[in-house]
């Protein structure tokens, strides 16, 4: 019996999120038919995948019992430079979106060298590296601008019928990156070091690889987020990244990924992401203006942290949580 | 600063060496980056230049005033930039409809109350990390803020009062650095010598066994979220007096550049360690450095990769350290 409450604890994260985006995909077709057209899907699609990746490249920080602050950062860079190198040749863009990915698996080995070796607090360590991030996005694009090429852009946003291209793209990042990695050993040195670092260590873990290996992997997907970002909005903006940050944690907290490490999945991540975008996409649709956002966004966060302290709280006697970083 | 000798952070004890390294480090720097500053141009050397940077240096040292309680209980607090230009707009703009000081000074203190005990609430009873709660109340105030002005342009009314503490000068002082003076003796006096701030340091050492000898955990967060939150909202009159209008971003300044200052000033990240006197020094070499950059032509993303960069060497290298 308790086993069984155990594993619906464990799922209860992406199922919430689920019934979430159903309830309010229904809500929305009611209000807006056009939104279950191929174009009204690939629009949705277009407006989850960014942050979907985001939350991805968070979650596999989290499951080591980390965190990265420096993702909006990262998509903002690779965003920036992408818009601004692409040029129109297929060479030349074959070679900038490899550039691209090497740039945030760079980004990410930073921050993996500085919080495994340097042995800096996660959190102070990639809120110091998005500052540095930021200010080279600015450096290579004081103004938002740059340029993309229409024939990367329609191959990473346009659609197929009724299937999004960007759809594919999540999808092939999934099966390309998440899948062997969580199928392989590093998969699952990641949840062990999470879920106890001590002993993860006397088990003989590389740890510090590993720890390193967590932000590379997320360097990776903010890099295929910003070059999709760059795909969408055909232009580079420093500061298009921000958001990001904080909804990628909130998307991962809403999905049932737990901010102490060792537990998550990757559909619970993804479906929170579906579920907070279509949620601010709706906002902007039903005519609340512009000025809500922000708060309405803010509110959300609140809301999510909040719930997971209070879930946390439940779970364990509240002293046991003194003097450490939670959430 | 007249009373440099009584600003010294640390604690006396076996450890004192360390403790004197650590309090005179933070003056060390400041003095390097000064010689820094006047090498880059010998502006640095008139009395005016200085008046000018020390009237800066005191907003982010009446800031730091709320992030070094908040980073010696081993929190943070981000929400500052906002609860800044949240209040300049508000206050300002209730001062412009009832013209009585106290309207403004009123409403500025009550914000800050206010996201103070947000703050208290969030990361005291949720447990939520301070980092992210604040830096998501900071987004919530923004929005605020955003539906409040609603695209309306801000009033250049501004209270007397704030006016002159941000601006006025007392002889050839500014009045902004004598209330930065007072409010830093408050604080360190505070620290040193009462009950409250033993209490801010056990916790930040061991919150465990600072709640077992029977520290009152909750008092201790809410006054320390609320000093931060009014001093933030204080700041936003300040610096509304400051340019003689509030508008929006006022504030965007004050996100990393406090946190860097009580960085500087020597106080471990992880909490228990430091005081508020080295974040003095910390709060006018952060001004000292971002003036030598502009002076030098550095562009905002590269002043801003500098300072991430400076922070971090500065996390890395002795101070804040995670215990793992």
């Amino acid at each position: 019996m308790s086993k069984m409450r155990d594993r619906l604890g464990e799922h209860i994260g992406p199922l919430c999120c689920a019934i979430g985006v159903i309830a309010v995909v229904a809500l929305y077709a009611a209000y807006q038919p056009a939104i279950l057209s191929a174009f009204g899907i690939a629009s949705l699609a277009n407006a989850s995948v960014t942050l979907a990746l985001a939350a991805l490249g968070q979650t596999v920080v989290l499951m080591t019992g980390a965190l990265d602050l420096s993702i909006g950062s990262e998509i903002s860079l690779v965003n920036c430079f992408a818009a601004t190198f692409m040029g129109d040749g297929t060479t030349s863009i074959v070679l900038v979106v490899i550039a691209s990915l090497l740039i945030g698996v760079l980004a990410g080995a930073i921050n993996g060298v500085v919080v495994a070796y340097g042995r800096v607090a996660p959190l102070i360590a990639t809120f110091c590296t998005s500052f540095v991030y930021a200010g080279i996005s600015l450096t290579l694009r004081p103004q938002p601008g740059g340029s993309i090429p229409d024939s990367f852009a329609n191959l990473l946003t346009g659609n197929w019928g009724l299937l999004p291209f960007s759809a594919v793209l999540l999808l092939l990042a999934v099966l390309v990156i998440w899948l062997p990695v969580f199928r392989s050993r590093l998969g699952r040195f990641i949840l062990a070091y999470g879920d106890n670092p001590d002993s993860a260590f006397a088990s003989g873990i590389p740890v510090r690889r590993v720890g390193m290996a967590a932000y590379m992997l997320a360097g990776l997907f903010a890099a295929i987020a910003g070059l999709f970002l760059a795909a969408e909005t055909t232009s580079g903006d420093p500061s298009i990244g921000n958001v990001y940050t904080l909804n990628s944690l909130a998307a991962a907290v809403l999905g049932g990924v737990a901010l102490t490490g060792g537990r998550g999945s990757m559909i619970g991540p993804i479906l929170g992401a579906i579920l907070l975008s279509i949620i601010l996409n709706v906002l902007s649709v039903v005519g609340i203006s512009a000025f809500w956002q922000d708060f309405i966004e803010g509110g959300i966060l609140i809301l999510v942290l909040g719930l997971a302290g209070i879930r946390l709280l439940r779970a364990q006697s509240w002293t046991s949580l003194l003097g450490r970083s939670q959430s | 600063m007249s009373a440099t000798t009584d600003l010294q952070p640390g604690r006396s004890g076996p450890r004192l060496s360390a403790a004197v390294r650590r309090g005179a480090l933070p003056w060390l720097i400041l003095a390097v980056v000064y010689a820094l500053c006047v090498i880059a141009s010998a502006d640095f050397l008139t009395w005016h230049t200085i008046r000018l940077q020390l009237i800066q240096a005191a907003f982010i040292g009446l800031v730091a005033i709320g992030e070094t309680l908040a980073i010696l209980i081993g929190h943070i607090d981000l929400s500052i930039p906002w609860t800044i230009t949240l209040t300049g707009i508000f206050a300002t703009n209730l001062y412009a409809a009832h013209p009585h000081e106290w309207v403004a000074f009123g409403a500025a203190i009550g914000i800050g109350v206010a996201v103070g005990l947000v703050n208290m609430l969030g990361v005291y009873v949720l447990r939520v990390n301070s980092l992210i709660w604040t830096l998501s109340i900071n987004l919530m105030l923004q929005g605020l803020t955003l539906i409040y002005t609603n695209a309306a342009a801000p009033t250049t009314v501004v209270p007397p009062a704030a006016k002159f503490l941000a601006l006025g000068m007392v002889g050839e002082i500014p009045m902004a650095a004598v209330l930065w003076a007072v409010c830093a003796v408050i604080v360190i006096g505070a620290l040193r010598f009462t009950p409250f701030g033993r209490a801010v340091y056990a916790i930040g050492s061991n919150e465990l066994v600072a709640l077992v000898s029977g520290i009152r955990l909750g008092r201790v967060y809410a006054a320390v979220f609320i000093t931060s939150g009014v001093m933030a909202a204080l700041v936003g009159l300040l610096l509304s007096g400051y340019s003689s209008q509030a508008y929006l971003g006022m504030g965007d300044d004050y996100l990393l550049p406090p946190v860097a200052a009580v960085v500087i000033g020597g106080s471990r990240l992880a909490g228990g360690e430091g005081g508020y006197g080295g974040s003095i020094a910390g709060a006018m070499t952060v001004i000292l450095l971002e003036a030598m950059l502009i002076t030098l032509n550095v562009s905002q993303g590269e002043r801003e990769i500098v300072f991430g960069a400076i922070l971090l060497a500065l996390a890395f290298l002795f101070l804040g350290r995670s215990r793992r």
